[in-house]
């Protein structure tokens, strides 16, 4: 292709093609804030740890681990001090 | 640009046992004074403080490096930890001195005594416990940090 040839192809491109306006219409600075601000999270983490939704998430084995977790410590209060050490 | 992943990945792990230091050195102090258990809480802290957050972090570390690879849940991945730390735990304190084998158990601290048929329900617990942690507690720091 010479040159002749790219600059037609370049003005059908030009013509074909909807000129692109450089300045947008509208200031996008807020609906980026806006869009920063719902991505951050509007809950503490401790509060989003514990929440319901986190809590009802977990799975029926888990809880029955827990528990059987907390009643090995309970029978065998002397080894609380062990727990802590490999903690 | 470099964000920094496995450093990430070492904070989300030390964060849980950090924040359980804090209790564990309250818990020495009440069960040294208050329960009047001897416990020698100079040379007992080094390996919760010192060790196991550090081990937390390098673990999730290698949490990060081995999920492309073989993906392993971070529950399981967590209870695995225990196979280390316990006989890293039982070292240090053979050493340090507040724990004997003994014909009747191990004595940790003088004075608590854990017959040998103890021992494998205390792993067990302590494998759950760790599943739990890890699932639960890391897995939610990396979730923070943008790494799970």
């Amino acid at each position: 292709m010479n040159e002749l040839e790219q600059n037609r192809v370049a003005d059908l491109l030009k013509q074909t093609l909807a000129p692109v306006n450089p300045d947008p219409g509208r200031d996008l600075w807020p609906k980026m804030l806006r869009r920063l601000h719902e991505r951050a999270p509007s809950q503490h983490w401790f509060a989003v740890l514990f929440s319901p939704t986190a809590l009802s998430a977990v799975p029926w084995f888990d809880w029955a681990l827990l528990v059987a977790l907390v009643a090995g410590i309970c029978a065998f209060p002397k080894a609380i001090p062990i727990w802590l050490y490999h903690f | 640009m470099n964000t920094h992943p496995y450093l990430r990945a070492y904070m989300a792990g030390i964060a849980v046992p950090t924040m359980l230091l804090l209790v564990a050195l309250t818990g020495f102090l009440v069960a040294r004074y208050t329960f009047q258990i001897p416990i020698p809480i100079e040379r007992a802290i080094i390996f919760p403080m010192a060790l196991v957050p550090n081990i937390f972090g390098l673990w999730n570390i290698f949490y990060l490096w081995l999920r492309p690879r073989r993906h392993l849940p971070i529950g399981f991945h967590g209870a695995i930890l225990p196979f280390i730390l316990a006989p890293t735990g039982f070292t240090l304190a053979t050493c340090s001195g507040f724990l004997a084998a003994t014909s009747g158990g191990l004595v940790w601290f003088h004075q608590i005594v854990v017959p040998y048929a103890f021992l494998a329900a205390g792993f067990c617990f302590a494998l759950i416990a760790y599943y739990l942690v890890w699932k639960y507690l890391v897995g939610f720091f990396n979730e923070v940090l943008g790494i799970a």
